[in-house]
């Protein structure tokens, strides 16, 4: 359940640390985002020398959310943490490398690239 | 009273034994398991899939074309195919060419790539710095030579085996 002014961590080496949804993409008036679905959000904390700086605007798909997440057997995900993978305009991840869990719903989703670059899919 | 439970602990012991003996170790598997035999016939055919697209995307003169097997390595998919073009209108070519010749040889139609978040129809867009084609056991990834050495794929799946190609050797 990810809305605007919500803080998620970021699960990839992009330089980015900490982000504040500012939007979800899709629909003109939805209230929450899921797994899986885009956010534009700023970055409120950011590595030193990277490319992506503070307050700068970022697309993000969501990877993990405190959420539940049910599948239609029965089995239900929930992660410690929010957290989100910076993307580009293109859909590309903007960084190299995926950290920690992920669903396996982002390649049903079309997030396959983000999918290969993750360690661990559940 | 104890001579009763001891004969029904026999009993079930001897029922274990027999189910043990019948179905090994597993009791219970889910239904979406496949038998050794098959899954020895799917590796075959995803193989021929695999190296099939591989093989187009040479004929397009793709650069650097490598087949890795992933199963070992991840559950979603078994073959890896690792490509570079050198300009996006190539990355077009290479992809238009193995979508047909999926579809026409093996029935086989890709998964959109993650260009199709947000508005657009999935999988009909503009090629892609870094372009993915999902055809399930098999995962087509065609990159510019920048986005190759930046993503570096092969690296992340470097314990992949990697798979010889007929036509390049």
């Amino acid at each position: 359940m990810i809305q605007p002014q919500t803080h998620l961590n970021v699960a990839d080496n992009s330089g980015a640390r900490e982000l504040m949804c500012i939007r979800i993409i899709g629909a003109s008036n939805r209230r929450y985002a899921h797994i899986g679905d885009v956010i534009v959000a700023v970055i409120k904390e950011a590595v030193p020398n990277m490319p992506l700086e503070r307050s700068e605007v970022v697309r993000a798909v969501i990877v993990r959310t405190c959420k539940e997440l049910k599948r239609d057997n029965g089995m239900i995900i929930r992660y410690d943490d929010n957290a989100a993978v910076v993307i580009d305009q293109e859909g590309n991840p903007k960084g190299t490398r995926i950290f920690g869990a992920i669903a396996r719903e982002l390649r049903q989703l079309n997030f396959t690239k983000i999918v290969s670059l993750a360690p661990e899919v559940l | 009273m104890a001579f009763g439970s001891d004969a029904s602990s026999v009993d079930t012991d001897d029922m274990f034994d027999d189910l043990f003996k019948k179905h090994g170790k597993v009791i219970y598997r889910s239904s979406d398991h496949k038998s050794a035999a098959a899954e020895i016939d799917d590796d075959a055919e995803s193989l021929s899939f695999a190296v099939a697209a591989a093989k187009v995307a040479s004929e397009v003169k793709a650069g650097d074309i490598k087949v890795l097997f992933v199963k070992p390595l991840v559950y979603w998919t078994r073959f890896f195919i690792i490509a570079t073009a050198f300009s996006r209108p190539q990355i077009d070519a290479i992809g238009t060419k193995i979508r047909d010749m999926a579809e026409n040889k093996y029935g086989r139609f890709a998964a959109g790539d993650s260009k199709s978040f947000g508005r657009g129809p999935a999988g009909e867009s503009k090629p892609n710095s870094w372009t993915l084609l999902d055809f399930g056991d098999v995962v087509v990834h065609i990159f510019l030579p920048q986005q190759r050495a930046f993503y570096n794929l092969e690296e992340f799946y470097g314990n992949a085996t990697v798979i010889e190609l007929p036509f390049q050797s």
